[in-house]
């Protein structure tokens, strides 16, 4: 009786324990893969890459106002800016790695194009960051040194030319493209018209005989066959999107947007000057106006960037200012995100023709420039709007018309483009003579490095900072595109 | 042969009816005082009695028996009856506490002087009677070094630390990894010991490297059979602590009113209570009081517009008005029996939790069976089995935002909107697509949140375990145990359209999530226990072990629902659902064993060593030992010790305990690979995480010694226990930060160390016990740190700036710029922000403690907690917010009166400055600062201002003390006497009045700091009630 007893038991046990698995069996992760092709990771890329709609960036550029709080933005008071963009880089070397492994050339050469993309948003962000030696952690280099400014701007004027070349005679299938569905003659007009836009940002550099500004700009310009640039908003490098969770206009359902955001006042009275249409594209009636015609500038008003919270507030309150259109908070698809549009293009066509780095006529891209934006937003009748004599390229004042017309275009897309092409040429102006200005009524000129990477990365930093900056790591400090 | 049966009957039945005589007697103690409820027990039947109030006891006895009689805190009594029928008894008092036996690691149980480590007990009884919601809750204030802090929300997890780290939870020596304290029912609950260190707990392998919390179920008694039910009913009619706002301003911004539509731009804004004044008297309106649209106005049939109203603080009671009285029922029914052979336990639990929230409660039920038999002498089995559910349609969700209750009710709704009027909560005409409320942009009505967006849960748990022993000689056993924990747990999340979240205006959703569990833990060993001489005993075991568990987790929801209040994915309005899903597996294989010494019954000693082998680490570096020491010297026994002093023992022990886990919620973190990314219309896409796992991962280690001592002084009445202990953590499996330039964030590798520190004393006291006076008294009191002792990679500092030797519980805060003399700079009005983050105190407590008193007059016994924690910052969301939406009470002033009529008259206390600069190192050390400065002079509008501040330079940034103090506790209970209970069907019954969470003080307002952080949880309630227990 015991026996059995003790037979039972212990073989219920053993049964029980015999269907135990062995640790070796449990080295594999079920639920994540670790290999994958390389158009999976060019889709994640390309969503970080061209999502650029930023409240920040139109607070800053004299597009919007707030009026819950002082905004940093707004006030230009901010202090730091974050490294996670380096985060895209690595993404970018993996695809880059998944890509040689699949024995495919196509998504190395976008691989080349995103990391010239994102350095060059990091390097306007901060002046000099690790870039020759970035992404290396692998390699156990855990604190990469900084490189100068100018030799990263080099190197992505080079890889960007060297792309554009390969690109040419690749005929590999693009999979996972989201942009443009795989048409690499798309991406070879975006890359070409990137390509001048990274030229037209070191304007200041016209002199440097290392850039050669001026006879790059005219190899790509002088050569269509060879370098395709943007012809139409078709070729607009433009993330769509979908009624679908996660693919949403970012801002829709903001409720930050309908309550805390109006339209600046500088520039809903510039539009209402220009007798702009594209303001009731972007504008809301304001509320004491609300009932009237839309059609009539008068009904739009707007709160004064630089001006004293309270007043900005009560005039809110008041009902004297205008919020953005609707459709930004209601429309679950609203408008593409931009990384870069065909009018910007013919923007910087006609900045460069006024600049003479082209032979071209400033007035035809300036004006195909201003088309394209009403284009955008769906804007059919322009006739009158480019006939007006307020529009018309003068002889004195071009850069300032043609930035001030860039600076319409980019409302509330392209990221922080809008802010450093006011930064490089000085326009249009950013008013910070209100009541409320901060940071001494100057506007920053960067942001500050990360405050973790003093700690991880402390001496390269510390050299970065002595070498640009004699006064410390500050956001009025000038960097090296500026001088 | 029917004869001699006869005769055999009836001589048997002769000797019986002669033997069987009723023995009575009295028993005392030492000093002739009679000891009331001593129990007398026959050795052999197991039948037993209690002594009356006044020590009397009568019981029928065979000459033969043996009369056993036992008390707590007196050594147990033998006497063969004999011939004698009446006794008189006199206990002496257990001075040395030998027989105090705690359960120790695989539920061994031990004499707490052997003990080489730190062990307290806390009996299940305190805790069947004054009821909380589960049983952690009860333990708070108990146990030196064991941290308890409570929730105040419905069904929300106690954090439990203990000596700063997760105890693992075992029930029944089988360790519960899914540690979930609401499965198990505080009725079942015989004793909880907690082993306090890593060293008591190392057999339990890397789980116990924080210490355990051990919970002995109460298993079947010898004697006849016994039926208890107990009863518990917990009201929650009054709060201790709740945010106390302002009732002067009402909703709006700059003191202008405009929540009309419930939607829009203006005063709408942000959605402030920075409103116009309530209450205004105006001589013009109908009233009497200043009038305005109000979104709750009628609308004028001829115009359409809407109709002023009065802007009144009718509001002013929305928190009672909202709120109802929770309540807490727990009802256990038991049946125990056993003999020499075989004991059986059964219990039948049920536990309702009716939530204050209206619409949300918790059901709680248990049924339990468990038993053992032994065949013989030499076989012992044991066999538990517990199902548990848990059940509710919808609990309230947690955590600041549009989700909670107060943030909708009082932190963000001014006192002009009266809740009762909420109560309708469909816009007329758009019943299930839009909800009615003042402001439907940020907030959500309460109502439609307690009624419409609704979390339900439904859990089955099944856990218990087999185990059996058998001995192959007298010296050598053979013994296994086999325990399971499974539970499938169904979720169901329901947002109705309309609810606001932030930035999302919800187009109506419907998810499901389902979790299946299953694991096993399944032991085989050998035990050896001899006597080697008469002085020197020795036991010890080698043991197999194996833990398998297999999870499987799904989610699926909706984009989207196209019938209102409809729930099912069927319904979906997008063109697909969203899921996911993930399996689970992990397994340990372990050898352990140890060896216990005992000589002279004076020095103890134990060694434990264990080597488990892991699926969590990489093959190569899965399998570690480690082992641990500890003794006992009992000094008493050794010296003559003063009179005053009636035992005394030393202990220490040294420990190494391993984990090879690095995510205690997935097995595969030692695996680098790919995460899903965003499907963007229908690409689907994956990214690298931000991590970078290095090579040759190992697993992480503590070193932990302890030393301490336990006293007992005047014959045993004053005892004092001491513990003091150092853990040094190394290769810690840590996310060392990198520069983000290199691609990650950090790397996952073994590095840094720390010490851990801690100290405890329990000192337990009974200054009166006499004939009808006992009154007993705890105090429990902790203190715990942790340092810096090594930063990986050579780094002057962590990015949380901590620097090696400093406690790693600094705070570092974003602040705002200060001169040399701590005055705070301003531009324009407005403080400016420090670019750098500065020190500004310590989040740890330096004290825990809790004072435990009980106080026993004749039947009755009155008992009281106090509990609390000295010193420690807890940074406070709801101060923060209040200072900044305008809900303060210290917003009612001149100011806000100016600011309201339009003026800046706020000068904020400071200085600006008026030339000079200043200069940083990259750590934000001055290098070079030539500010002049003068005092501001800059008046702003006092709104503007608390908008962009929230007050924080006058409210230390709104870290406040945590300091606090507690009545965790009051019970008054009385115990019929045997004279009533004889004329009721009953054996026992006893009636106590219950009170908890009576009473606070703390240092910070609006907020019961008990939790330890605070995120904007529910109003701290008071619990009355009462319990009945009755054995029958």
């Amino acid at each position: 009786m015991i026996k059995k007893n003790i037979t039972i038991a212990m073989s219920t046990l053993l049964l029980i324990c015999s269907g135990c698995s062995k640790t070796e069996d449990l080295q594999s992760d079920p639920n994540r893969v670790t290999e994958v092709t390389p158009e999976l990771l060019l889709t994640n890329i390309e969503i970080e890459a061209f999502s650029t709609i930023s409240l920040s960036a139109a607070l800053a550029s004299r597009q919007l106002s707030y009026t819950n709080g002082v905004n940093s933005n707004q006030y230009y008071n901010w202090q730091r800016s974050g490294f996670g963009t380096y985060d895209n880089l690595k993404q970018v070397s993996k695809m880059v790695e998944a890509s040689a492994a699949n024995e495919t050339e196509v998504y190395q050469l976008l691989g080349s194009f995103f990391n010239s993309y994102f350095i060059v948003s990091l390097t306007e962000t901060f002046g000099d960051v690790p870039y020759s030696e970035a992404i290396q952690a692998d390699a156990n280099n855990f604190t990469p040194k900084y490189d100068t400014q100018k030799s990263i701007y080099l190197k992505v004027l080079n890889d960007l030319k060297a792309i554009s070349d390969a690109l040419a005679s690749n005929e590999e299938q693009l999979l996972g493209d989201v942009i443009y569905g795989g048409n690499i003659l798309q991406w070879r007009k975006l890359i070409n018209s990137y390509y001048l836009r990274v030229l037209m940002n070191l304007s200041h550099k016209e002199a440097d005989t290392d850039l050669q500004l001026k006879s790059r700009f005219n190899e790509v310009f002088s050569n269509p066959g060879k370098y395709p640039i943007f012809e139409s908003n078709a070729d607009n490098a433009a993330l769509l999107y979908h009624n679908i969770q996660g693919n949403r206009y970012p801002l829709q359902n903001d409720n930050d947007l309908q309550t805390a955001y109006f339209m600046e006042k500088s520039f809903v009275e510039r539009l209402q000057e220009l007798e702009d249409p594209r303001l009731f594209a972007f504008a809301e009636v304001k509320p004491t106006s609300s009932g009237n015609d839309p059609m009539d500038f008068s009904s739009y008003g707007g709160l004064y960037g630089s001006g004293d919270l309270n007043q900005n507030t009560s005039e809110a309150v008041a009902g004297e200012a205008s919020r953005v259109d609707p459709r930004y908070f209601t429309d679950p698809v609203n408008e593409p995100s931009l990384l870069m549009g065909y009018s910007e293009l013919e923007f910087i066509l006609a900045e460069a023709s006024v600049r003479s780095w082209i032979e071209s006529d400033a007035d035809i891209h300036y004006k195909n420039g201003i088309r394209a934006s009403m284009d955008f937003y769906g804007i059919s009748e322009v006739d009158e709007y480019l006939a007006n004599p307020l529009i018309q390229l003068g002889s004195s004042n071009q850069v300032e018309m043609i930035m001030t017309q860039k600076h319409i275009s980019m409302f509330l897309n392209t990221g922080w483009q809008a802010f450093y092409e006011q930064r490089r040429t000085g326009f249009p102006e950013f008013n910070t003579d209100g009541a409320g200005a901060l940071n001494s009524g100057k506007i920053p000129k960067r942001w500050m490095y990360p405050a973790n990477e003093a700690v991880n990365n402390g001496d390269h930093l510390t050299e970065a900072i002595n070498r640009q900056f004699p006064s410390g790591d500050n956001i009025n400090s000038i960097m090296w595109i500026l001088k | 042969m029917k004869l001699k049966i006869l005769c055999l009957a009836m001589l048997l039945a002769g000797v019986s009816a002669f033997a069987q005589t009723q023995v009575s007697g009295m028993v005392t103690d030492q000093s002739e005082i009679p000891l009331a409820g001593v129990s007398v027990q026959l050795q052999d039947s197991g039948e037993g009695t209690i002594t009356d109030f006044d020590g009397n006891f009568s019981i029928s006895a065979q000459p033969s028996d043996v009369l056993i009689f036992s008390y707590i805190g007196f050594k147990s009594y033998r006497v063969t009856v004999g011939d004698q029928v009446t006794f008189s008894i006199a206990l002496s008092e257990d001075t040395e506490q030998l027989g105090e036996v705690v359960v120790t690691a695989l539920g061994i149980k031990k004499e707490k002087k052997a003990l080489g480590y730190a062990v307290q007990q806390v009996d299940g009884q305190s805790m069947a009677k004054a009821k909380e919601p589960n049983f952690v809750n009860s333990l708070t204030g108990k146990v030196a070094g064991l941290s308890v802090k409570n929730s105040t929300d419905l069904f929300q997890n106690p954090e439990i630390s203990l000596r700063g780290a997760s105890p693992l939870l075992v029930i029944d020596g089988i360790p519960d990894r899914t540690s979930d304290i609401w499965k198990i029912n505080a009725d079942d609950i015989d004793n909880i010991s907690v082993l306090k260190g890593a060293t008591a707990s190392a057999l339990y392998g890397s789980a116990g490297r924080n210490g355990a919390i051990m919970i002995t179920t109460k298993k079947g008694e010898a004697g006849k059979m016994q039926v208890t039910f107990n009863n518990s009913t917990m009201f929650q009619p009054s709060f201790i602590r709740v945010p106390d706002v302002q009732t002067v301003y009402g909703n709006g911004n700059l003191g202008v009113y405009e929540y009309e539509d419930g939607s829009g731009s203006g005063t709408e804004g942000g959605g402030w209570i920075w409103g116009p004044r309530l209450d205004q008297r105006d001589p013009s309106t109908a009233s009497g009081y200043f009038e305005t649209p109000q979104y709750n106005s009628p609308v004028d049939p001829n115009t359409g517009e809407l109709i002023p109203i009065p802007y009144t603080s009718r509001g002013r009671n929305n928190i009672e008005n909202f709120f109802q009285t929770g309540i807490t029922q727990s009802n256990n029914l038991s049946v125990d029996w056993g003999s020499e052979k075989a004991s059986f336990r059964m219990s039948l639990s049920n536990m309702y939790q009716k939530g204050i929230v209206p619409n949300t409660d918790l059901k709680n039920t248990s049924f339990s069976v468990g038993g053992s038999f032994n065949p013989s002498d030499k076989f012992q089995l044991n066999a538990n089995l517990t199902y548990n559910k848990q059940y509710t349609n919808n609990f309230p969700e947690v955590g600041y935002g549009p989700t909670n209750y107060l943030y909708n009710l009082i932190l963000w709704t001014g006192a002009d909107v009266d809740v009762r009027d909420l109560k309708n909560y469909w816009r007329e005409g758009q019943e299930g697509y839009q909800q009615r409320h003042f402001n439907v942009s940020y907030y959500n009505n309460p109502y439609f949140q307690a009624y419409e967006y609704l979390r339900g849960y439904n859990k089955d748990n099944v856990f218990g375990n087999v185990n059996f022993q058998y001995q192959i000689t007298p010296e050598l056993s053979i013994k296994g145990r086999s325990g399971v924990n499974v539970y499938s747990l169904y979720r169901t999340y329901k947002e109705p359209k309309s609810y606001v979240g932030y930035g999302d205006k919800s187009l109506g959703n419907f998810s499901l999530a389902d979790t299946n569990y299953f694991d096993i833990t399944t032991e085989l060993g050998f035990k050896y226990e001899s006597d080697l001489t008469e002085d020197i005993s020795i036991n010890g075991e080698l043991a197999y072990a194996n833990y398998y568990r297999n999870s499987t987790y799904h989610e699926t929801s909706t984009d989207g629902l196209n019938i209102p209040g409809f729930y099912n994915l069927d319904n979906n309005a997008g063109s697909s659902l969203f899921g996911n899903n993930d399996l689970i597996k992990e397994t340990i294989h372990s050898v352990y064993g140890f060896v216990d010494v005992d000589f002279y019954d004076t020095f103890f000693l134990t060694f434990t060593g264990r080597n488990d082998k892991v699926s969590t680490l990489p093959e190569g570096n899965n399998s570690f030992f480690y082992p641990s020491v500890s003794g006992s010297l009992v000094i008493s026994e050794l010296f003559d010790l003063p009179e005053f002093v009636s035992f005394a023992k030393l202990r220490g022990s040294w420990s190494r305990v391993s984990e090879g886990k690095i995510d205690a919620n997935n097995p595969y973190s030692h695996i680098q690979a790919y995460e899903k990314g965003t499907s963007w219309n229908g690409t689907p896409s994956t990214y690298y995480g931000n991590v970078l796992l290095a090579n040759n991962l190992k697993p992480e280690t503590s070193d932990t010694w302890e030393i301490g001592t336990y006293l007992r002084f005047f014959q045993g009445r004053v005892g004092l226990d001491v513990a003091y202990f150092q853990s040094r953590d190394y290769n810690n499996l840590i996310e060392s930060p990198i520069s983000e330039t290199s691609g990650y964030t950090s790397l996952l590798l073994n590095g840094d160390v720390y010490t851990r520190k801690g100290v405890e004393f329990t000192l337990d006291f009974a200054p009166v016990r006499n004939e009808n006076w006992r009154w007993d008294a705890q105090v429990n009191l902790s203190q715990y740190r942790r340092y810096q002792d090594e930063i990986y990679g050579e780094k002057e500092q962590t990015e949380n700036f901590i620097r090696v030797g400093d406690r790693t519980d600094r705070i570092f805060a974003d602040i705002y710029q200060t001169n040399s003399a701590g005055e705070v700079v301003f531009e324009n009005g407005y403080p400016i922000s420090d670019p750098y983050k500065r020190y500004i105190g310590y989040d740890q407590p330096d004290w825990t403690y809790g004072i435990n008193n009980t106080i026993s007059y004749k039947n009755f016994r009155l008992s009281f907690l106090f509990d609390g924690r000295i010193g420690g910052l807890m940074y406070s969301t709801t101060n923060q917010k209040m200072w900044w939406g305008g809900t303060d009470p210290g917003t009612v002033n001149q100011f806000r009166d100016d600011a309201n009529a339009g003026e800046s008259t706020f000068i904020g206390q400071g200085v600006k400055v008026v030339g000079g600069s200043v200069e940083y190192d990259v750590n934000g050390a001055i290098l070079n600062d030539t500010r002049e400065y003068a005092p501001n002079d800059v008046p702003v509008n006092y709104i503007n201002f608390m908008q962009t501040t929230s007050n924080g330079y006058n409210k230390n940034y709104h870290y406040y003390k945590e300091t606090f103090i507690k009545l965790r506790e009051l019970t008054l209970g009385y115990t019929f006497s045997d004279g009533f209970v004889e004329r009721t069907p009953f054996n026992e019954l006893s009636l106590s009045l219950i009170g908890r969470n009576l009473w606070l003080s703390s240092d910070i307002p609006n907020v019961d700091p008990d939790s330890g952080r605070d995120n904007l949880h529910a109003p701290s309630m008071r619990s009355i009630g009462f319990n009945i227990n009755a054995k029958f």
